[in-house]
């Protein structure tokens, strides 16, 4: 064979650079895809729950999982199948819908009848993501509710969910600006001096009129916007604000905020205290807020932190979530109002857990667990050894749950009596579990294994919905001996 | 195209084809010498040779969730560190068995039990025993409760057990059970059940 001239040689070259870049393209692109940065994110609104669900970068634009989507709505039961990707779901009190796409195609089928995606589905590690764009279209049609989405905050209501509230300025010294709602509202609220902001995550607040304006010394305007997945109002004012809940969190009160006290001077002899206006007379004390009964559901793990592998392509992470989601729902239908630390798959730390627990006062923290060893339910309360308890006025990070052991105690057997009386395998029993140790209020930790050997068990429908029942049945037995929490 | 430039091509074609035939075949010896690493690693015995004592093992059964309490006599050292090492490493040895009612994963050992004052053993493991340890709450509570009553059974002196991995003090097991914190011998005993 005669030496290949350097034509050819060159032409070889370019063929396998050519192959080398196209796999370092791909390789670029698969690392991209996998990002999803954090607060991308889209907030969902819906009757039955509010949360939210992070957004991936594909073919240049935004992605949402339909799974992460539909899973909160709903019973849904996803099967990735080669290119295909088939998820039935069931909408409480509606019948069962099926959805199909196919991995790079933008043709997919909803109730068997043709749709159309805005850019191609992706099907990427057993997961199917479809564009931002045109999600809305797509949820109306599965749904059969109308939806309304707003793209550029990233924010999608489901039916009829949009929070109104009104403003009402009552002029007087100090002037008091009414924010009225019509269910009970918890927004993060951050000061600065001339304003003070409202964050609205979980609330599906609307504002009927974007900016207000007053001739007031005190409260100069009002203006509320919508961005990354929040309501954000502002309350703007020529010093500084503060604000108190009342009618039990449904209105917020904004009013100047109370000078610092004046420096404490020796042997000064008290201000003779003036005579109370007739045109002003006193504001009565806020009566304290009612006592609640608020359980929070922790599902353990999530975004890099998967947790145990139950199968190759289901991890614990996505089976705690979904059994929260249930949780939440039963215990909604028994009157207990739940919410979910983690509502999305996203990674919080042990600390941050604890600290959110803490923050939100529950009456309860149930953190949920699932494991693929072991047999059925089981429930764990803190251990914690009796001897290292601290008397002292500060507690110890690592006792605070030390106050609570016997409630948490009491409705773990509550829940294992349920779960006897459905006739799943479970055991109580005293862990080692962070961050149980950390939670000022009574804390539970439940981890599911599945019923018998077929471990696929654990993430079924019926199995799931035993649980939930059980777990939710238990607690409702035991709200009445429970110390309710004030907000 | 022309002649040369194919043969070329084909040329390359097959250099790309013994390559990736070449690294698939690379990739399954790594993956089998990976394997017979880890089975050689496996928990040593302790030595076999000198008079036997009898020994108390705290079992776990994952399947039970419970700790089954279970005596055989086991050849062991006369120093007090080596002699506690040699009981978990037995210990270990079962559960490496391919049948064990609680398994933990190829080469977990451990590197040394020491004492401190205040009836406290620190038992410092091998990094294989946390890393391919199960994860779960119950299957990571009973090593450590199987551990720690363990210890006190055959040494009642030791109250408190402090588990490190490689030398070092690390969060959790395997993401579940605190690792941070010092173990009571009376306080961790997931159902114990004596063997029938």
């Amino acid at each position: 064979m005669s030496v290949p001239s350097p034509r050819t040689l060159v032409i070889a070259a370019c063929i396998l650079i050519a192959t080398g870049r196209g796999a370092i393209q791909w390789l670029f692109h698969s690392a991209v895809f996998a990002q999803s940065p954090e607060g991308n994110q889209l907030s969902v609104y819906s009757a039955q729950s509010s949360f939210s669900v992070p957004l991936i970068s594909a073919n240049g634009q935004p992605y949402v999982g339909l799974l992460e989507l539909l899973e909160p709505l709903g019973t849904v039961e996803a099967r990735p199948d080669g290119k295909k990707y088939k998820l039935r779901f069931t909408a409480a009190g509606a019948r069962e819908v099926e959805l199909q796409f196919h991995d790079g195609k933008d043709k997919g089928k909803v109730k068997n009848d043709n749709f159309k995606l805005a850019a191609n589905f992706v099907l990427q590690n057993g997961r199917g993501y479809v564009p931002l764009a045109g999600v809305s279209e797509l949820l109306t049609r599965a749904l059969s509710t109308q939806t309304r989405f707003n793209p550029a905050a990233r924010r999608l209501f489901i039916g009829d969910v949009g929070q109104h509230f009104t403003l009402e300025l009552r002029p007087g010294s100090p002037s008091k600006l009414f924010i009225s709602f019509n269910s009970p509202v918890n927004p993060t609220i951050a000061t600065e001096p001339g304003h003070i902001r409202f964050t609205f995550r979980r609330e599906p607040v609307l504002a009927v009129v974007d900016h207000a304006s007053y001739t007031d010394p005190l409260i100069t305007g009002a203006s509320f916007s919508e961005h990354d997945g929040i309501g954000e109002l502002d309350i703007t004012g020529n010093a500084a604000l503060m604000a108190n809940f009342a009618d039990g969190g449904k209105t917020i009160i904004v009013t100047a905020a109370p000078a610092p006290p004046p420096p404490v001077v020796a042997q000064q002899a008290p201000a003779p205290v003036p005579p109370t206006s007739a045109e002003h007379p006193p504001t009565p004390t806020p009566a304290p807020a009612e006592p609640r009964f608020f359980v929070l559901i922790d599902p353990a793990h999530g975004g890099n932190e998967v947790g145990a592998a139950i199968s190759p392509t289901l991890p614990e992470k996505d089976v705690v979530l979904a059994l929260a989601r249930r949780v939440q729902r039963e215990l909604a239908n028994r009157g207990i109002n739940a919410g979910l630390l983690r509502n999305s798959d996203i990674a919080i730390s042990l600390d941050q857990r604890a600290v959110s627990a803490n923050a939100a006062r529950p009456a309860l923290y149930i953190a949920l667990h699932a494991a693929n060893t072991g047999r059925g339910v089981h429930v764990f309360t803190s251990l914690m050894d009796p001897e290292n308890y601290s008397s002292h006025d500060f507690l110890p990070w690592d006792q605070a749950q030390a106050a609570f052991l016997e409630p948490s105690a009491a409705i773990a057997g509550s829940v294992s009596a349920e779960l006897e009386a459905r006739k799943l395998p479970n055991s109580t029993m005293a862990a080692a579990l962070r961050p149980m140790n950390n939670i000022a209020a009574p804390a539970i930790a439940i981890e599911i294994a599945a019923p018998g050997d077929d471990l696929s068990q654990i993430a079924s429908n019926a199995y799931q919905e035993q649980v939930a029942q059980s777990i939710a049945a238990g607690i409702a037995a035991v709200r009445g001996k429970m110390t309710e929490v004030r907000p | 195209m022309t002649r040369p430039l194919l043969i070329m091509f084909l040329v390359l074609l097959l250099i790309a084809a013994g390559l990736g035939y070449y690294a698939y075949h690379l990739n399954k010896r790594v993956a089998l010498e990976e394997q017979q690493m880890a089975q050689r690693s496996q928990v040593v015995v302790a030595p076999a040779s000198g008079p036997t004592t009898l020994v108390t093992f705290y079992v776990a059964s994952d399947a039970e969730g419970t700790l089954r309490r279970t005596q055989e006599n086991v050849a062991l050292p006369q120093e007090r560190s080596e002699r506690a090492r040699a009981v978990l490493r037995t210990l270990f040895g079962r559960y490496s068995q391919g049948s064990s009612s609680h398994p933990i994963g190829a080469g977990s050992d451990v590197r040394d039990v020491f004492f401190m004052p205040g009836n406290t053993a620190i038992v410092d493991t091998s990094a294989a025993f946390a890393d391919s340890h199960p994860s779960g709450v119950l299957v990571e509570e009973l090593t450590i409760a199987s551990i720690v009553n363990t210890l006190n059974a055959n040494d009642p002196t030791i109250a408190r057990v402090k588990i490190l991995v490689n030398g070092k003090e690390r969060d959790t097991l395997a993401g579940h059970a605190d690792l941070r914190r010092f173990y009571s011998a009376g306080s961790i005993a997931p159902g114990a059940k004596e063997t029938p």
